[in-house]
């Protein structure tokens, strides 16, 4: 069962996050100020951290900067009341993993949580095949097949479909997929998304076979 | 060029100063041609009425000289008033010439009688008749029956006249023509300080509320003019701000609250069945809330990029590729739609940018063409390079296009067309298109005649990159 540490002196976000986590299954340890955070942020049986950037005792930027200096490369949720472009890429330079805007909303948090604890999980062996169901994707000859039928992808579909296999059984939230694919991070409408993945559907599911890739009521999708 | 002169003369004529200067001076033009008009005539009147004293004087002497003097006197009186014209005759009684320069009883001339003028050439002809137009004549009879006439001219009258007419003229050049040429150099002044008044407007119209008029030291009407204007534009900037600020707040302070009720609706969505008959209506009241959301996340980002001023972060991006992301973005949009959607770019133009911001905004433009074209439609992407230094962006539609009137105002918060609030959106895409272009210093403006619209940027290209090299 993954192990989380949250740095986070506000009480109400800090219950948010816990709840949610718990319902996914995820075990939280609660730090209020940075200094405490960072001490406990050395042990070595977190699984990822989710860091509020304004704390007292040592701020957010320096917390994890220190941290990566330590060689401790536990995955960062930097979590910010500040909005701004050039904030986010400067936590994400300092060495944090992700980054979300306060308010959110609980499960593209989670969400989120949940593919930094895969990513983990993943980086060990450098993997050239990605299998899901009786779909499969070669990351070298950049090619998928269904079964033994060959997807024919432009490689926008292709970007997209390797992002949704790499996290199998995951729910991936629109604003995940567009940043993670499309390296974008702005609100997009709400179709733009969806018009890509239902295109994408079309090419992996043949009529009488099961769609593998599934619609999340109100949040996102999930493949497999 | 004759044009342009043209266009220059009617500033000229155009500023206040030039139309003062120029009442002023016919004014006193006219009224100076009174004034030295009434003085020739009363000068006239009043050297007429010595001639005609004179020339009775002169009568009532000469008709007491007896015969042989009197010829004697004439001839003399002739010879010694050099200054005047004199010149005489002596007719007997039936008026027939006997002696003297007269050689005509002047027609109409009445005898004994004060003295009249009539015209040279009715009195006397030929080399002797002076080059005046009008002589005083008068006619008496002699005791013995003959007519003398005498008839005078003083030249007094034609110099004074001269004179005069001199005066005016020069009166009139010394004037006007410096009059004008100083109004002229007395307009320069206040014109160039016109002209600093528009440039500083020229941001301020298309929407930097913080630039302010120019004032000078001087205090004048234009400078109190200018103060007024500022002042008002302090209140503009003032309550636009407030507005800006209680709009902002509202959308951050709402922001928490809301995504708390999304989260619960969430919560409940994952709770119930996906056969219970609340499960609609709930995922309609959470795509209501995103909804809402996503309208305020517009709306501080709006802020958010007003209120950046700094450049750093902008870096070399090339055009031509950028357009082909959106294109790729956006393609499966409008294939769903039922739109021709085409890309036409040139390689290798370079401009200083935030890269995500400039595909943000074309992404905007994009998406705001598709939606508002008409299945079947066309939309267009291209970028070109326009002239030295500078790229044009061009997002074409042939849909229902934007009327000329509502061009700037679409750029505002908020604004939606009148044929578009059956489309879905929040209005505020566009806002974010011009609050990005505004911190790159592209210029945005909206053609079409019509049959579409046409979402134009003129993008600066970077500095190394004139067109020899390419």
């Amino acid at each position: 069962m993954p192990h989380i540490l949250v740095i986070e002196d506000d009480e109400i976000t800090a219950r948010e996050i816990t709840l949610e986590l718990a319902a996914h299954g995820i075990t939280t340890e609660r730090v209020h100020d940075g200094a405490q955070g960072f001490q406990r942020a050395l042990e070595p049986h977190f699984d990822a951290i989710t860091l509020d950037l304004m704390l007292p005792g040592m701020d957010g930027l320096t917390l994890v900067t220190q941290l990566r200096e330590r060689g401790i490369a536990t995955p960062v949720l930097m979590i910010s009341a500040l909005g701004d472009v050039d904030e986010r890429v400067r936590g994400l330079r300092a060495g944090g993993d992700d980054y979300l805007t306060k308010p959110f909303a609980p499960d593209e948090m989670a969400a989120r949580i949940e593919v930094l604890l895969r990513r983990q999980r993943q980086e060990q062996p450098a993997q050239t095949k990605l299998r899901v169901a009786d779909l499969e994707l070669d990351m070298i000859s950049r090619t998928a097949r269904r079964g033994s039928r060959e997807l024919t992808l432009l490689p926008t579909e292709y970007r997209l479909l390797e992002f949704l296999m790499r996290y199998p059984g995951q729910v991936l939230t629109r604003a995940m997929i567009f940043e993670s694919v499309w390296g974008l991070r702005f609100d997009p409408g709400t179709n733009l998304i969806d018009v890509h993945i239902a295109r994408l559907r079309r090419k992996v599911d043949n009529e009488g076979e099961a769609s593998l890739i599934r619609t999340m009521r109100g949040s996102g999708y999930r493949l497999g | 060029m004759a044009n342009a002169t043209a266009r220059n003369l009617s500033i000229h004529w155009r500023a206040t100063t030039s139309r003062l200067l120029l009442a002023y001076g016919v004014f006193f033009v006219i009224w100076g041609m009174v004034l030295l008009g009434f003085i020739y005539w009363e000068t006239l009147h009043y050297l007429e009425t010595r001639t005609d004293m004179q020339l009775k004087q002169q009568v009532a002497y000469l008709r007491s000289l007896n015969q042989e003097h009197l010829l004697v006197a004439l001839n003399d009186y002739v010879i010694l008033e050099r200054t005047n014209y004199n010149a005489w005759g002596l007719f007997d009684a039936k008026q027939h010439w006997q002696y003297g320069d007269v050689l005509q009883f002047p027609a109409g001339l009445k005898i004994d009688s004060d003295s009249v003028r009539l015209p040279t050439e009715q009195v006397i002809a030929g080399p002797l008749a002076p080059p005046t137009p009008r002589l005083s004549v008068i006619a008496a009879h002699l005791p013995n029956g003959q007519i003398l006439v005498l008839a005078h001219t003083t030249r007094i009258a034609a110099r004074v006249g001269n004179i005069i007419s001199h005066a005016v003229w020069w009166g009139v050049s010394f004037t006007l023509v410096p009059g004008l040429i100083g109004g002229l150099i007395l307009n320069r002044g206040p014109r160039r300080r016109i002209r600093q008044i528009e440039s500083a407007t020229q941001p301020i119209m298309r929407g930097d509320l913080r630039q302010r008029l120019p004032v000078s030291h001087r205090g004048d009407e234009l400078d109190r003019l200018a103060a007024i204007v500022n002042g008002m534009l302090d209140q503009i900037e003032r309550l636009m701000g407030e507005v800006k600020g209680v709009c902002d707040n509202i959308a951050h302070d709402l922001r928490t609250p809301l995504t708390r009720l999304r989260s619960q609706l969430y919560r409940v969505q994952q709770e119930l069945s996906e056969e219970d008959p609340h499960t609609a209506m709930i995922e309609r009241c959470a795509a209501d809330v995103d909804e809402v959301l996503a309208r305020f996340r517009a709306l501080l980002r709006i802020s958010e990029l007003e209120d950046r001023r700094r450049r750093e972060g902008f870096v070399d991006v090339d055009l031509g590729q950028t357009l082909e992301r959106v294109h790729e973005l956006y393609a499966p949009l409008a294939e769903d739609q039922q739109l021709q959607f085409e890309l036409q770019a040139e390689a290798g133009l370079i401009v200083q940018a935030d890269p995500d911001l400039l595909f943000e905004a074309l992404g905007n433009l994009v998406g705001n063409a598709i939606k508002f074209t008409p299945a079947g439609g066309r939309v267009a992407l291209s970028v070109q390079q326009s002239g030295p230094g500078t790229a044009h962006i061009e997002v074409a539609d042939n849909g229902p296009g934007i009327p000329e009137e509502q061009r700037h105002a679409v750029w505002q918060r908020f604004y939606r067309g009148d044929g578009s609030r059956d489309a879905s959106g929040h209005g505020l895409g566009l806002s974010i298109v011009a609050a990005i272009a505004k911190l790159h210093d592209f210029e945005l403006r909206i053609e079409g005649d019509g049959a579409g619209a046409r979402m134009v940027m003129e993008c600066a290209l970077r500095a190394q990159d004139s067109p020899a090299l390419a």
